[in-house]
């Protein structure tokens, strides 16, 4: 491998696969591609052991209840090594069911606990009434602009960390709080897929800085021609989401 | 009886105006006459429902031309498989009396309509294609699809005909305590999976231990086996190969069938091992099951072919599964060829269009002879991204929303490089492609007919 190599993992996408995870992993891997770097993705499935030292960035999809279940189960037997190497800054990208498996526990409606990874304070409740949280979502980030997608989940989520940006359209955390997703060292936890990254291009790259920093190699990014993602942000705010259209389309105007 | 004269006025106005009436003149009977299934269901001897996620509109259409051969069949079309669709299809077979002629019903049933109407109807026999994951932000869950099943079935007395390929299938039927006849393909026809093949249910239902799978045929389907416990997949009673463009279809005793395959692909192939399987635990005839094959015509999206100024084949995409099959058809096409792709996000296409990233568009990247992607509908931009990030160069792919602009442009440029050209559009698409499309065809049709005389 070159010297510009960087090794991403996805986490169970055997059992993770519920929110097209393989459209973030494609983009994670092309925006790296173009600019020259050599990528190896490591798909560790049900059967197999992640080794956390040799990943430089890690991402975590959505799933079913059952399979999420199955999935804390398997990460609390190498918890440990998850832990440290998070502590060290090893990059996280958490999307829907991931981002709840960060927390201490994600609770079923039925009241049934089933224990997180507790990498972050935070928590998670299903409540049996409570509708899902279900449409369209824009979210204002400080570290990256306007984050556009589409987000399903029955959970609520309350964590003592910032939040990834606040909610300019759609639910969020709770549907309350105003709140979305999580940030802590560099982890990234968000209930926005769609998928999260294709029309997310600045989040997709901010994510991309930290796992270079993490592998030690220069965090500069060369700018890629992302005339088309400015314009499908753009078209899909208009189509969908009116309120925040100005922002993107002042932004897809932009050279 | 009110209801059914004001549905069946509804469906004579619309006819009249050459309008789609699948469901409307049904919904607004239900209306008026609530019990207006259950007074169907009593006036058929049985009904024969067809369920699944893909393939059910095509398993149906071609088991009621089957049963057709031998007797008068109600039948839905179009994919109306709502219960005012359902609806519909009595309305438009019912004279004014409400007054039935056929004994017999075969009916698409959408997944989670099936418990709604499992009692209103005396279902004799219920087949399942087979449980993929399909319109998430519906059903919220697969497990929740399993449940609407299982509580439909568990409401008839049925005979379950059930894809035995599919884990999913065959935890339903071991749950429902109902007589179960499976079929499935030959088992030395199984592959080793080619992708990153995405296989839903892939854990035990009944212990939860990781299924192992010693092949595949597509998705989900495949010889599967527990880990854990003693759940395989069963020896399928119905058994299909492809053998050229035909099925063998062999069942123990009996003489093997060499069947027609009125479209090409796996997935056909298991459409049209799912009716005969039908056909057979109904007890047809092989000439009945034969002339229903070659009567059948696709319904429209199911590879609709139109002869335009350019050879035009439409495809309905609904789900990364169904998508694969329909792109695995594109690129076997040996012509040089264009695309036209369109995606919508209404209720009726799933609002959620993250599915297109599970599809397998890579494919389309490694086809030589693919010059050009057009990408339409209220969601182009979402599948030009798709296409641009499966390494499809971005300067062949073109950018119209609009639909009837797209295909115009489409025809054209497919014309001026002798090009075939495919429509692969999401549901709410469908119909106005396909009316373009026809009425295109209906005012090319008079200009050939003249061209072939004056050559003849
Ligand atoms: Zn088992």
């Amino acid at each position: 491998m070159s010297r510009k190599a960087l090794c991403i993992a996805h986490l169970y996408p055997d059992l993770l696969n519920l929110y097209a995870d393989r459209g973030n992993i494609t983009v994670l891997r092309r925006r790296l591609e173009w600019r020259g770097y050599d990528v190896d993705v490591v798909r560790v499935t049900h059967g197999e052991v992640p080794d956390f030292s040799r990943y430089h960035l890690v991402l975590l999809g959505g799933g079913s209840d059952r399979e999420q279940a199955i999935v804390a189960d398997k990460l609390r037997g190498c918890k440990a090594e998850f832990q440290s190497a998070v502590q060290d800054g090893l990059p996280v990208l958490a999307i829907c069911g991931g981002y709840q498996l960060l927390g201490e526990f994600y609770q079923l409606p039925s009241g049934e606990k089933v224990p997180g990874l507790a990498l972050v304070d935070m928590v998670t409740e299903a409540m049996p009434d409570a509708p899902r949280l279900i449409g369209n979502i824009a979210v204002w980030s400080e570290e990256v602009g306007v984050i556009v997608g589409f987000e399903n989940h029955g959970g609520r989520t309350r964590h003592g960390h910032r939040p990834l940006g606040r909610v300019l359209h759609g639910h969020g955390n709770d549907g309350v709080s105003g709140e979305e997703g999580l940030r802590h060292l560099r982890i990234w936890g968000t209930y926005v897929h769609g998928p999260l990254l294709p029309k997310n291009p600045a989040l997709a790259d901010a994510v991309l800085r930290d796992a270079l920093a993490y592998a030690h190699l220069p965090d500069e990014l060369e700018p890629l021609d992302d005339r088309l993602e400015r314009e499908a942000r753009a078209a899909f705010a208009a189509l969908r989401m009116a309120d925040v259209a100005p922002m993107l389309r002042s932004e897809a105007g932009s050279p | 009886m009110l209801g059914i004269w004001i549905g069946k006025l509804i469906l004579w106005i619309l006819m009249l105006r050459g309008r789609d009436a699948t469901s409307l003149p049904g919904k607004v009977a239900l209306r008026i006459a609530p019990g207006l299934l259950r007074r169907f269901g009593g006036r058929v001897k049985r009904v024969i429902a067809v369920t699944g996620t893909n393939g059910k509109t095509t398993t149906t259409s071609l088991l009621a031309s089957m049963v057709a051969e031998t007797e008068p069949v109600v039948t839905n079309h179009k994919g109306a498989n709502l219960a005012q669709g359902i609806a519909t299809a009595f309305l438009r077979a019912c004279s004014w009396t409400g007054r039935l002629r056929a004994n017999t019903a075969v009916l698409e049933i959408d997944e989670a309509t099936l418990p709604v109407v499992a009692r209103d109807l005396p279902i004799g026999v219920i087949v399942v294609t087979n449980v993929f994951r399909d319109q998430l932000d519906r059903y919220g869950e697969l497990d929740g699809t399993l449940a609407k099943l299982l509580d439909g079935i568990r409401q008839t007395q049925a005979t379950l005909v059930l894809n035995g390929d599919d884990p999913l299938c065959r935890y339903l039927g071991l749950r429902s305590s109902r007589k179960v006849l499976y079929y499935g393909m030959r088992r030395e026809t199984a592959r080793s999976p080619r992708r990153e093949q995405m296989r839903d249910g892939q854990f035990c239902l009944m212990c939860g231990q990781p299924l192992r799978y010693d092949g595949f045929w597509y998705g989900q389907l495949g010889l599967y086996r527990c880990e854990g416990c003693d759940f395989v997949r069963p020896h399928p009673l119905y058994q299909g190969e492809l053998q050229g463009g035909f099925l063998r279809f062999s069942e123990e005793g009996l003489p093997a069938l060499m069947l027609d395959l009125p479209a090409a692909g796996l997935y056909n192939a298991y459409n049209v091992l799912a009716a005969v399987s039908a056909a057979r635990a109904l007890g047809l005839p092989s000439a009945a099951i034969h002339g229903g094959l070659r009567a059948y015509r696709p319904p429209e999206g199911r590879m609709q072919r139109f002869d335009l100024e350019a050879p035009v084949t439409l495809h309905l995409i609904k789900n990364p599964t169904g998508c694969d099959s329909v792109l695995d058809a594109v690129v076997s096409d040996a012509r040089a060829k264009l695309l036209v792709i369109g995606v919508n996000d209404l209720a009726a296409d799933g609002r959620d269009v993250s599915w297109l990233w599970d599809a397998d568009f890579e494919l389309l990247v490694e086809d030589a002879r693919l010059t050009c992607v057009i990408a339409t509908g209220l969601r182009a931009y979402d599948m030009a991204l798709r296409l641009k990030y499966a390494g499809f160069p971005e300067s062949r792919i073109r950018l119209e929303p609009d639909l009837i602009a797209a295909l115009k442009e489409g025809i054209s440029s497919s014309a001026a490089a002798g090009a075939a050209m495919h429509a692969l559009v999401t549901y709410t698409l469908l119909h106005p492609a396909a009316r373009w499309l026809s009425e295109r065809r209906d005012q090319l049709e008079p200009q050939g007919a003249l061209y072939r005389t004056s050559v003849s």
